[in-house]
């Protein structure tokens, strides 16, 4: 056994053994932190396919701020990021894991034997200097927008994640403090009208 | 053992699988939200994986690292979806998430 | 003058007016009253201006001797169309945009765009009023460029789209007060009464294009002899019967066609009804231009009318029927403008009789002097009920003395009251007199005719004539002379005087004359109506008749022979200015010496006076006859639509629809996980699809051989084995070689066997990408080797002579596919895997029946007559009676039949009673023509980028009569695919 299939078996079982304990983790920080690991082994995977640049580039994004990212709103929600009970629709979702598990496991043997030639690799090929010329030149139009894209997304995270403004917050006590007093003095006269 | 291109393909795949099943059967957001981070992963590997057998170009790696790009996004606007809907539910389970039902 | 300028000018005479439409129609309700008026007139006088300018160029170039002399514009080749070409196939017939410009369209044009802009002007002032001036103007320009379409058109089809295009617009014209329902109405029953005749126009088109094989005009008319000269049979059960000749067939229809669109029997009804517009509208399109587009094609096509006895003579009866009619009934109205409405069709039927007896180019100069005092005769009757505010129409019992208050009016109404009674030397005599000469042609020279039609027409003309000049002095006597019947009481209040009605019923009680946008026109039209007739003055007494010879270019009238005694002449000159000069005195001493005004007032209470007074009830006959019929039928069809489209069909698919939406609606269950379900349902299927390759195998025989080819998909490869033997045909299949090297080999000498390896591999095929095919260290001095198929000979050649190297083993390196979608055999007899028999019904469809292996019983149905059963001569049942014929297909491949008693020929009986088959012969059983066709088949495995392999198997008949209607027959048979 050559070291990189080495390198590949213990990367591979290390990602799976990663994604099952992400999936099947009752709490939340302990799924984030077997997405650690799961990613951790897949920039090694990366590493066995000659691909050094992504490799690192995973590491940076997904450990670096996607993980960390999962950690902190984990924290601000604080112990409600655990749910409890059996929920709905059990049924439903044993189906689907039966038949999602049938899916994939008739898919990875279908496609097992694939096996073109390994080609010998052109010099460059996967290191830093061969990824970002190709980025830089093939690559540039989908590389400035997937850069707008983030800053859109940063936009719209910011807009979705905001909570009232402090101006909003009283408004809305005034307008309370108003149909309270409104309230008091109206069960006098009449019943109060439903709401 | 010399290692194809197969092998790569049907760990992607199962790695795809698990990430599924995650969507599919848990309710917390935050774990499904992890979950689809899996699959992108998955379909990674496959791109880098084909792009290492056809190494004339890196146009794998490259809609590789796209992905990657897309999946910060996704993760930073999913989770302040995840911030929102718990200041709304006080919960981060998608049963409480069945208001557009009507 | 310059022939190039006038044809680019030629297509602006029509595209200027529909310029003023669009202009109008669009933007007319936010513009100016001025502006709009502009556009309008302005567009119409331009277009006569460029119509004056080309006539006389055409004048000039006549002049100099051209005697057919035209001008042409081409605009664009409209579209195509396939016609049959006699021999089965069909040729192509083009159908060009182009405006011709001769003596007759020229002529033509010049009336529409003069009179077209006199009567804009006139209606300049008497649309004044109105709220939908705009909209008026650009339906009244519409027409114009409609009706210039129709004239200068070159071809039937062209023509056609000016035919509809006046059709619409007298149609929005009627109907331009649309909110009174009669009025609605009135332009329905004109659009639906040339409906019919459009259709007749229609079917005289395909007739023409069909027989002379062209749709321009002048083709046609270069065919009219080949075409009245060939009988028309009546197809299927009544051939044999002969329709009479091709133009016989064609005119008849053009003509159906002319009796819509010019008020004809029995089509006209619509016309007196028609005077519901406003009355420009009246005077421009139903008397001066568009009733007379009939006469006006009948002149174009007159070569073609005159190959036909029937038409002509059809014609003739039928305009004089007309002529009369619309006399008789104009007697007895009460409204100015329905006198007139019936004076324009008994004109039209005046034109007709001409055109009917030969005089074509006598029809069209009435249509031209009509066009002068018609048009003249409706402005005036506009301009009186404008001057007492009469709405629609106007009651001529009601006025009287208009002379006072109206001379101009009067004064040109005099003038074309004059003219269109036929008073010696006016416009109408003339043109009157030549229709007259026509028809006394017919009846007592020798023409193509029958005298007997010329004779009836004749003297029916001359009735008509006579009770013409009756009803329009009637007319005129009674509105102008005489005193003012609405005129107000003395004993009524002074102060209320002015323009307002004193009572419902009557009028005005001060008319005044028009303005002067209105009387200008009239002016104009009523000399025209006085002195237009010296254009066409009679030949025979020395004068120059410049008509005739203008229109001889491109008119052909019916031939007549050379008399000396005028006797025809003589007699339609006398008898012409006997019953004018009668028929006004007639109505001068009824109506304008005679009794009283007043007891004239009502009908006289008799039944003829009622009947004509009633318009000889033929509305009413309609609507007995065909409206009631059609109705009952219409509401026959309602009730079917309710209850059975509406309440089965409708409501039981929209209950459907709704029911499975219901349904639907229950699969939203707000469950994330319930979507997520959905979706590796989905996935599974698209998975699986992916993975698995699908080939459908299409089989396209050919003269020789069969070509075959397999669908694509992602990734895939294909062998194939085309004969069905069950080997691929594939050449070699790769091997992978192990060589070892001995140990006295140093590396260089190692380096330089590898390189010489590679030239010779690479003289075979190019050099491969694949770097295993060159070896790769499997060991220390051992290498495995996968050279390509086609180069794996050379290689073993190579390393087998090669000094220091041993081949140590060879295994099979995985099975070869490639990149071929196609293949392509030929089939010989022996690789037939069975036989197909096909046999033919008695329509000659061909059906097929698989032989399987064993015994095929014949179904005794397909035979064309019952088998008869064998019956041996001493009477005993045979055990094989009730058996059909068979087929029997043995082990060993051999096909024989069994005829059972069937009836046979081509086969040969040995004394089993059955008879040996081979592919490709032929025979009949049963009456039924037969043949055994060889089955053959064909495989091809495909597999995908995943490795994954399906097999397809086709099986089809080599039947060489398939391949030569080279229609694909294949029956795809579908093995199992598996890996």
């Amino acid at each position: 056994m050559s070291s990189s299939t080495l390198l590949f078996c213990v990367c591979a079982f290390f990602a799976l053994a990663g994604a099952v304990g992400t999936v099947s983790a009752r709490r939340p920080l302990r799924a984030a932190m077997a997405l650690l690991a799961h990613i951790v082994a897949l920039a090694g995977l990366y590493l066995t396919l000659h691909a050094q640049l992504l490799a690192a580039i995973q590491l940076l994004v997904y450990a670096g701020a996607i993980v960390v990212l999962f950690v902190f709103v984990i924290m601000l929600i604080g112990p409600a990021s655990e749910t409890s009970g059996s929920g709905r629709a059990g049924m439903v979702r044993m189906t689907s894991l039966v038949l999602m598990g049938m899916v994939t496991v008739t898919i990875a043997f279908a496609i097992v034997d694939t096996d073109p030639a390994a080609p010998r690799l052109p010099a460059g090929y996967g290191d830093v200097e061969g990824v970002g010329g190709a980025l830089y030149t093939q690559g540039l139009v989908p590389f400035e927008i997937i850069s707008i894209t983030l800053l859109v997304a940063i936009i719209g995270a910011v807009a979705v994640a905001r909570g009232k403004t402090a101006v909003e917050k009283q408004i809305e006590a005034k307008e309370k403090a108003r149909a309270e007093v409104e309230a008091r003095l109206g069960e006098g006269a009449a019943p109060a009208p439903a709401e | 053992m010399i290692l194809g291109l197969g092998e790569y393909l049907s760990l992607a795949t199962i790695l795809f699988g698990i990430g599924a099943i995650g969507f599919l059967v848990r309710r917390n957001v935050l774990i499904q939200l992890m979950s689809i981070e899996l699959m992108l992963n998955a379909v990674n590997v496959v791109l880098v994986a084909v792009n290492r057998f056809h190494p004339d170009n890196h146009a794998g790696q490259l809609f590789a690292f796209f992905v990657i790009a897309v999946a910060a996004a996704e993760v930073a606007t999913g989770l302040a979806i995840v911030i929102a809907l718990f200041r709304l539910k006080k919960s981060v389970d998608t049963d409480q998430a069945a208001s557009l039902k009507h | 003058m310059n022939v190039a300028l006038i044809e680019k000018l030629l297509p602006f005479i029509v595209l200027l007016p529909l310029a003023g439409a669009i202009m109008n129609g669009l933007a007319g309700r936010f513009a100016d009253k001025k502006l709009v008026s502009g556009v309008a007139a302005g567009s119409v006088l331009g277009a006569f201006a460029i119509a004056l300018y080309a006539f006389v160029g055409l004048y000039v170039a006549k002049h100099d001797g051209a005697e057919a002399a035209a001008f042409s514009a081409d605009l664009w080749r409209w579209f195509d169309v396939a016609i049959p070409n006699g021999q089965g196939g069909f040729r192509t017939v083009p159908i060009e945009l182009r405006f011709v410009f001769d003596s007759l369209s020229g002529l033509m044009t010049l009336v529409v765009t003069g009179i077209g802009s006199l009567i804009h002007i006139y209606a300049l002032g008497y649309m004044k009023e109105d709220p939908g001036f705009a909209r008026f103007f650009a339906y009244l320009n519409l027409f114009t460029a409609s009706m210039l379409i129709l004239v200068l058109a070159s071809s039937v089809t062209f023509m056609f789209v000016g035919w509809e295009g006046v059709g619409l617009c007298s149609y929005l014209l009627i109907g331009f007060w649309y909110e009174n329902p009669k009025y609605a109405a009135a332009g329905r029953k004109a659009f639906v009464a040339n409906r019919v005749g459009d259709f007749g126009v229609l079917i005289g088109m395909f007739a023409c294009v069909f027989f002379a094989g062209s749709f321009e005009f002048s083709d046609i008319n270069a065919y009219a002899g080949v075409m009245g000269a060939s009988d028309l049979q009546f197809p299927g059960v009544a051939s044999g019967l002969t329709f009479g000749n091709a133009a016989t067939f064609a005119t008849l229809f053009l003509f159906l066609g002319c009796t819509g669109k010019s008020a004809q029997v029995p089509l006209y009804v619509w016309l007196p009804d028609a005077m519901a517009g406003p009355t420009p509208v009246s005077a421009l399109i139903h008397a001066a231009t568009m009733v007379t587009s009939g006469v006006y094609l009948c002149c174009r096509l007159s070569p073609l009318f005159l190959q036909s006895d029937v038409t002509m003579s059809v014609i003739a009866v039928v305009g004089a029927v007309t002529a009369f009619l619309g006399a008789t009934i104009a007697i007895t109205q009460h409204e100015m403008k329905k006198i007139l409405a019936y004076s324009t069709v008994s004109q039209l039927g005046f034109m007709f009789a001409g055109v009917g007896v030969g005089a074509f180019a006598a029809g069209f100069f009435h249509v031209f002097t009509h066009a002068f005092f018609k048009a003249c005769l409706f402005l005036g009757a506009g301009s009186v009920m404008h001057a007492v505010h009469a709405h629609g129409d106007a009651d001529i019992f009601k006025l009287g003395g208009m002379k006072r208050f109206q001379p101009l009016t009067r004064a040109t109404f005099l003038a074309s009251c004059f003219a269109i009674a036929g008073f010696p030397l006016t416009s109408g005599f003339f043109s009157k007199d030549e229709l007259l000469v026509g028809a006394a042609n017919v009846w007592l020279e020798e023409t193509a005719l029958p005298s007997s039609v010329g004779a009836f027409v004749f003297i029916v003309l001359a009735i008509s004539a006579f009770l013409t000049a009756f009803y329009m002095f009637r007319l005129y006597f009674l509105t102008f002379e005489g005193s003012y019947r609405s005129a107000p009481d003395e004993s009524e209040d002074p102060e209320r005087g002015g323009h307002a009605p004193h009572d419902a019923h009557a009028y005005a009680a001060h008319p005044h004359e028009s303005e002067r946008s209105m009387t200008l026109p009239l002016v104009i039209l009523g000399f025209g109506a006085l002195v237009v007739g010296f254009l066409g003055m009679p030949h025979w007494l020395g004068l120059p008749n410049w008509w005739e010879h203008w229109m001889e270019a491109s008119i052909t009238n019916l031939a007549v022979p050379e008399s000396e005694s005028h006797t025809p002449h003589i007699l339609a000159m006398a008898v012409g200015t006997l019953v004018a000069l009668g028929g006004i005195g007639a109505a001068w001493a009824l109506y304008f010496k005679g009794s009283g005004v007043a007891a004239l007032d009502e009908p006289k209470k008799n039944a003829l006076t009622y009947f004509l007074y009633d318009k000889w009830r033929v509305d009413e006959l309609y609507q007995r006859t065909i409206l009631g019929p059609i109705k009952w039928l219409a509401i026959q069809c309602g009730r079917v639509d309710r209850t059975f489209v509406d309440t089965l069909l409708t409501r039981a698919t929209s209950g459907t629809a709704a029911l499975l939406g219901h349904l639907l609606t229950r699969l939203q269950v707000g469950v994330v996980h319930a979507y997520g379900l959905a979706i590796v349902i989905g996935t599974g299927v698209l998975g699986w699809w992916f993975l698995y390759p699908h080939a459908r195998v299409d089989v396209t025989p050919g003269a020789d051989s069969v070509a075959l080819s397999a669908g694509p998909g992602l990734g895939y490869e294909y062998r194939w084995d085309v004969d069905g033997d069950g080997a691929f045909d594939v050449p070699r299949q790769p091997e992978t070689l192990t060589v070892a090297v001995s140990a006295e080999l140093d590396q260089a000498a190692i380096d330089q066997t590898a390189r010489r390896l590679s030239n010779v591999i690479s003289s075979v095929v190019p050099w491969p990408d694949d770097r295993r095919a060159l070896g790769a260290p499997l060991g220390p001095r051992r290498y495995s080797l996968t050279p390509p198929a086609e180069a794996l000979e050379v290689t073993r050649q190579f390393l087998e002579s090669a000094q220091g190297v041993t081949i140590e083993g060879a295994e099979p390196a995985g099975e070869l596919f490639g990149d071929a979608t196609a293949a392509e055999h030929r089939y010989d007899a022996e690789d037939h895997v069975g036989f197909t028999l096909v046999w033919q019904d008695d329509l000659r469809r061909s059906h097929r029946l698989e032989l399987e292996a064993g015994e095929t019983l014949l179904d005794a149905s397909v035979l064309a007559f019952a088998w008869q059963p064998l019956r041996p001569e001493d009477g005993e049942a045979d055990p094989m009676a009730d058996v059909p014929p068979a087929f029997v297909l043995g082990d060993d491949g051999a096909l024989a039949v069994r005829p059972n008693g069937a009836d046979h020929r081509g086969l040969s009986l040995d004394e089993g009673g059955s008879a040996p088959l081979s592919a490709g012969d032929r025979f009949t059983l049963g009456g039924r023509p037969m043949r055994i066709v060889p089955r053959v088949r064909a495989r091809v495995q495909v597999r995908n980028a995943f490795g994954n392999v399906a097999t397809e198997t086709v099986e089809f008949d080599l039947d060489p009569e398939e391949a030569q209607a080279a229609a694909p027959l294949a029956r795809n048979d579908r093995a199992g695919a598996a890996r």
